[in-house]
């Protein structure tokens, strides 16, 4: 059980360190603010369902870059500069030292998310909105797998390569690609096809189903299915909630277990 | 039951033999010294102890924990000072004994540990500005906790001044008392010569060597090492000494001084052989072969 020790240690120190504290405020920082302005710039009913999807955008795109840049330097800067070989002398193994990182940090995030939205739903709720307990608690579930999901992916990344600058490019380039660009890129590769005459209305099946694939996406898709009343879901039943759920799924154990399984196996420098 | 047993342990790296079938037994309470040139494979062993590397062929283990399959069972009643560690960043030395302590779900003293290896003085403060030898202290500190029954050292005394090493050797002496086995690792002979009771001689990855020192001696010609003074050197001296039956080494030296390792019975032989040759012996001792001499001679190198 020393996971608990590498937790307790790691979580101590990521907590007292500035830049996550910076990386976390920002996440309570756009939450909070979301709340706030919710209410003044949209149009009745106000309901805490209906508020996830106002603050979507902002959620998909900080938390994902919060999640990396907490997860990235988990491991590998240990690795760089030796620590880990002094923590892998005490009788703790390598998943204990993975898995106390990855609950130290993901809880970091989870803890401030949770805290965030609940301040947010209050700001929703009070005065004159009103209170959907069950949706929104589902809602909260979703935006921590959501957040483990990316701080999951940083810690992959941590975990696969062997210096903390090429773990920091990796990170943002996965961060660049899934969260920046991709929807230019489905918007690009459309059109293409479009003029190429090869799919006149919307992208193919296929397309559809891999453009849909990145976390971002599927977590959307999960809160339009089973959050939000207002929005129905769409298209074809492999853009629907269960997919999604798998998905997200996937994404939660999918990076870190491959990742933490090829560590495992390998040498220490 | 052994403290460490190595199974035919070999380690390649890409087209590099780092290990070579390493037969190694440590018995419980014993003080190992594991010698060997910088490059001989030493730390690779040691990283194999701890499953930093797992080994290409072959298997290890302590206490009859398997160190691959239940590496985290092998280190549960061992102490450890690695190579190429770093200590934890933003953390005091206290920090790290009680971090020991945490993992390990050991009882101890943090004051008392930080006072034995040295260190109380400087103990809140971070870690990661300590010196070399100060944080070689810090480590064996967190090494101590717990009371291990082995303490697995690569280089112990790296970053230490001769008082400090001094100071280091006799905590492994009284872990030695308190009935730990104590297995380290060390290109410098003195400490070796000190401490153990056993050594193990690895050169380019093999095992070449293993005895108690004075089991060495004994196989390098009795140990005896004759240091003989001639009036002169003339050509063909030292062939002639070479030829004498017991002669292991013969090695000229500056002023017609020769250097000869040979077993007992020859010493009287060789200077025979001197005055058959023709020259005067004008001095004449033996002395006994230091661990250097012998490491040299299984070494081929300093």
């Amino acid at each position: 059980m020393t996971w608990r020790t590498v937790a307790r240690q790691d979580g101590k120190l990521t907590a007292d360190s500035q830049s996550a504290r910076l990386l976390l405020g920002l996440v309570a920082f756009v939450v909070l603010l979301a709340g706030y302005i919710y209410p003044m710039v949209t149009q009745p009913p106000h309901t805490t369902a209906r508020f996830p999807a106002f603050v979507e955008g902002a959620v998909t795109t900080v938390v994902p870059f919060v999640g990396v840049l907490l997860g990235y330097n988990a491991v590998v800067s240990d690795r760089e500069s030796g620590a880990i070989r002094l923590a892998l002398s005490l009788p703790q193994s390598r998943g204990d030292v993975v898995f106390g990182k990855y609950l130290s940090r993901t809880g970091l995030l989870a803890a401030t998310l949770v805290t965030a939205l609940v301040a947010a739903g209050a700001l929703v709720v009070y005065p004159f909105g009103e209170l959907a307990l069950g949706r929104f608690a589902l809602y909260l579930l979703l935006a921590v797998a959501f957040g483990a999901v990316w701080s999951g992916i940083g810690l992959a990344v941590s975990l696969a390569v062997a210096t903390k600058r090429r773990a920091l490019v990796v990170g943002v380039v996965l961060l660049f690609l899934f969260v920046l660009v991709w929807d230019t890129l489905e918007q690009g590769v459309a059109l293409g096809l479009a003029a190429a005459g090869l799919a006149a209305d919307g992208l193919p099946a296929v397309a559809e189903f891999a453009f849909g694939l990145t976390p971002g996406r599927v977590f959307s898709r999960a809160t339009v299915a089973f959050v939000d009343p207002s929005r129905g879901v769409e298209g074809a039943w492999y853009l629907g909630g269960p997919v999604a759920l798998v998905l997200l799924a996937l994404w939660l154990v999918g990076p870190v277990g491959l990742a933490y399984a090829r560590f495992v196996g390998s040498d220490l420098s | 039951m052994a403290a460490i047993e190595a199974d035919e342990v070999s380690k390649r790296y890409g087209t590099e033999q780092a290990l070579d079938r390493v037969d190694l037994t440590v018995e419980e309470g014993e003080t190992f010294g594991f010698l060997g040139p910088n490059g001989a494979g030493k730390s690779t062993f040691i990283n194999v102890l701890l499953d930093f590397a797992k080994p290409t062929e072959g298997s290890a283990s302590i206490f009859d924990n398997d160190c691959q399959a239940d590496g985290v069972d092998a280190r549960d009643r061992i102490g450890v000072l690695p190579e190429g560690y770093s200590v934890f960043d933003r953390l005091t030395g206290r920090q790290h004994i009680e971090y020991a302590m945490a993992s390990k779900d050991a009882d101890a003293e943090p004051n008392a540990i930080l006072d034995r290896v040295g260190i109380l003085d400087d103990a809140d403060r971070q870690a990661s500005d300590y010196s070399k030898g100060m944080a070689q202290r810090l480590v064996l500190g967190m090494a101590l906790v717990g009371e291990p029954d082995l303490l697995l050292l690569d280089e112990p005394s790296t970053g230490l001044d001769p008082n400090g090493a001094a100071e280091m050797r006799q905590i492994l002496r009284e872990e030695n008392e308190r009935g730990a086995t104590i297995f380290f690792s060390s290109h410098i002979l003195e400490q070796v010569e000190a401490v153990c009771d056993r050594v193990g001689i690895l050169q380019d990855g093999e095992l070449v060597a293993v005895d108690t020192i004075e089991g060495l001696r004994a196989s390098l010609g009795g140990g005896t090492k004759l240091v003989i003074t001639l009036d002169r050197l003339d050509d063909g001296v030292i062939e002639r000494v070479r030829g004498v039956d017991g002669v292991e080494t013969a090695v000229a030296r500056e002023d017609s001084t020769v250097e000869v390792t040979c077993t007992n019975d020859a010493k009287m032989d060789i200077l025979v052989e001197l005055h058959g040759a023709g020259v005067d012996v004008v001095n004449f001792r033996t002395e006994e072969a230091s661990l250097e001499d012998m490491f040299i001679e299984y070494t081929g190198s300093r």
